[in-house]
């Protein structure tokens, strides 16, 4: 079958206007297809991770953005001498805008000691005793270093917020990556922010063994009568909720993702057809010097699959490469969710483009392969 | 024993309300190496009896033997497979695969043959040589004139040694001076390379190449036409 490529790339380009529609078609429901999957994936993996499960968020009661949260700093010792506690770390959240962002910035401001034992962060630029030692250093996730072009030994500003970035750093959860980590006193210090001694949260490393839940109310409970009470979660409930709404959301782009698969099977069905609508009299040709009608129908079935693909492969390409280059993240409430590229996402998407090309392929093929020779020959 | 063997075929279909019978029990025996041509008028089945020998449509009833097969009792899969080993098909209108060049096309049939890509080379060059293309190996059909492609269809059809060359109406769309060497050459195949030919034609000027004439009206084959004719031809 395969001595037959160049025939079919012959006839492929042929029709290289239409054959280049489809393709372009095809290779837009993929990116499309792609961008939907990166996001559900980023998705999935927002509470992914070895600490996430035990790990408590301690936020302000009744209160949803982190800007309107303020707990007592102290709040993370009293935490802290808690039995089952491993480390309580207050954190200062500053970011560019409270609601659903696609270019959310978020600033998390933290005693700089405690940061690598609550995060697993790996340096890709910069280093360590620079970000401890500068009161105003900070170390920026690759995504957002990615899509603000930002590099080491840089200042960056968000509002009234400006840093030096002393490092770059990657993370196992692609979403950490879109924050950037400053020295907490210097975040409450900050013109315009000037909350020194308050924070915006309280995460809770919990010892191995401890019962979140329990942990939560015993936490909750010891701050009922103080001067701010607290509502405390686990850290998956608590990003789930903050992204509550996006999460509906991202549930409903799978159906666009659905779509863009049936768009690209449409595209190419259709347009496999129509090639061997046009080509009724070939074929009866082929038939006559000897190709079976299994070898017909393969022919148009590999016609299929390679407009299938080559669209596939362009579309899923261009949304890894831009989603790659650009590391978008959308975020709600300080939380984000990253775009996730993997090799993952690219296989099940050139599987998806595959299988489409195939299905696309069986009734052209079917038509070519089963025609009557003779009533064939006789079409214009 | 004869190259091709044909009892009692008929072929019948409806149209309509109407039942068309463009053969009605036809036998016929060809020998191998033999120069045939089929004549009759339009509708008088010609084209159908060639198509049903060269294994492209069905009979309703009786039997083709070709080269020891029973072509009848083939399935469509064995059909093709017995196309591509024996039999080689030259059309009115050449039918060249637009997007492969002259030797493309005559190299199509030998892909589905066990040959090398050494002898296949070798095969259509060959080919090409005898058809007076080696210039145009790399020409396309709309670079051909049409006595230029039907001499590449005539190249694709003998391409594989076949053990008969079927023509139907092959200088139906040539002029006069193009007609005479596409005839000129099916002589020269004929006599040179032994090929078998069946060529349905309405020119009495082809038809006279032949060792043997046959006619055939309203589906029935009548007695061969008196060997001196035949003889009188320029293949005799």
């Amino acid at each position: 079958m395969w001595k037959f490529l160049p025939y079919v790339a012959k006839n492929l380009w042929r029709d290289r206007t239409r054959t280049f529609l489809t393709v372009s078609g095809a290779a837009v429901a993929m990116f499309v297809f792609t961008v939907v999957g990166a996001v559900q994936e980023g998705m999935a993996s927002l509470n992914r991770g070895t600490q996430t499960e035990r790990t408590l968020i301690v936020f302000q009661a009744n209160r949803f953005c982190p800007g309107t949260s303020r707990l007592q700093e102290d709040y993370a010792r009293t935490i802290a001498k808690l039995p089952g506690v491993q480390e309580a770390v207050p954190i200062k959240v500053f970011m560019n805008n409270c609601r659903a962002s696609l270019d959310l910035v978020v600033f998390h401001g933290l005693p700089p000691k405690q940061l690598q034992k609550i995060r697993d962060l790996k340096l890709s630029a910069g280093d360590w005793p620079s970000f401890e030692k500068q009161r105003d250093a900070a170390v920026v996730g690759q995504s957002l270093a990615n899509r603000r072009r930002l590099s080491a030994g840089q200042r960056f500003s968000i509002g009234e917020v400006t840093v030096t970035i002393a490092g770059v750093f990657t993370a196992t959860n692609a979403a950490e990556e879109s924050f950037v980590y400053t020295h907490l006193e210097f975040l409450q210090r900050t013109p315009g922010i000037s909350s020194v001694g308050t924070v915006t949260q309280i995460e809770v490393l919990l010892a191995a063994g401890s019962d979140p839940m329990a942990m939560c109310r015993t936490i909750d409970e010891k701050f009922r009568g103080g001067p701010i009470r607290t509502d405390t979660r686990p850290k998956g409930v608590f990003q789930s909720r903050a992204v509550g709404d996006l999460a509906d959301l991202i549930g409903f782009a799978q159906y666009l993702g659905y779509a863009c698969v049936v768009l690209v099977l449409t595209l190419v069905g259709t347009t496999t057809l129509m090639a061997v609508q046009d080509r009724v009299r070939e074929h009866a040709i082929l038939q006559t010097l000897g190709f079976t009608w299994q070898c017909i129908f393969g022919l148009v079935m590999i016609e299929s699959l390679i407009v299938s693909l080559t669209g596939g492969a362009v579309g899923i390409g261009a949304a890894l490469a831009v989603l790659s280059w650009n590391g978008l993240a959308v975020g709600s409430e300080g939380v984000t969710i990253a775009f996730s590229t993997s090799p993952m996402l690219a296989f099940i998407g050139m599987t998806a483009t595959s299988i489409v090309g195939l299905v696309a392929g069986v009734l052209p093929a079917w038509t070519a392969a089963r025609a009557e020779i003779v009533e064939s020959l006789r079409s214009l | 024993m004869p190259l091709v063997e044909i009892h009692g075929l008929t072929k019948e279909y409806e149209k309509g309300d109407q039942k068309i019978v463009p053969l009605k029990d036809v036998s016929l025996a060809i020998d191998k190496g033999d120069f045939v041509s089929l004549m009759g008028a339009s509708g008088s089945g010609k084209s159908t009896l060639l198509n049903l020998i060269a294994g492209i449509d069905a009979p309703t009833a009786g039997t083709i033997h070709v080269a020891g097969t029973d072509i009848t009792k083939l399935s469509r899969t064995q059909l093709a497979d017995f196309r591509a080993n024996h039999v080689g098909y030259i059309f009115q209108l050449y039918n060249l695969i637009p997007v492969l060049t002259a030797y493309e096309n005559i190299e199509l049939p030998l892909l589905l043959l066990p040959f090398s890509s050494a002898e296949r080379q070798k095969r259509v060059e060959i080919v090409l040589e005898a058809v007076g293309l080696t210039d145009r190996s790399d020409h396309y059909p709309s670079q051909l004139s049409g006595g230029q492609e039907q001499r590449v269809g005539i190249a694709r059809a003998i391409v594989a040694d076949p053990a008969i060359v079927v023509a139907d109406e092959p200088t139906g769309d040539l002029d006069a001076e193009t007609s005479d060497q596409v005839l000129d050459l099916l002589q020269r195949l004929n006599a040179e390379l032994g090929t078998t030919f069946l060529m349905v034609t309405h020119d009495l000027k082809a038809a006279s190449i032949a060792r043997r004439r046959l006619r055939l009206e309203k589906g029935v084959l009548l007695e061969p036409e008196p060997p001196k004719i035949a003889k009188a031809g320029k293949g005799a």
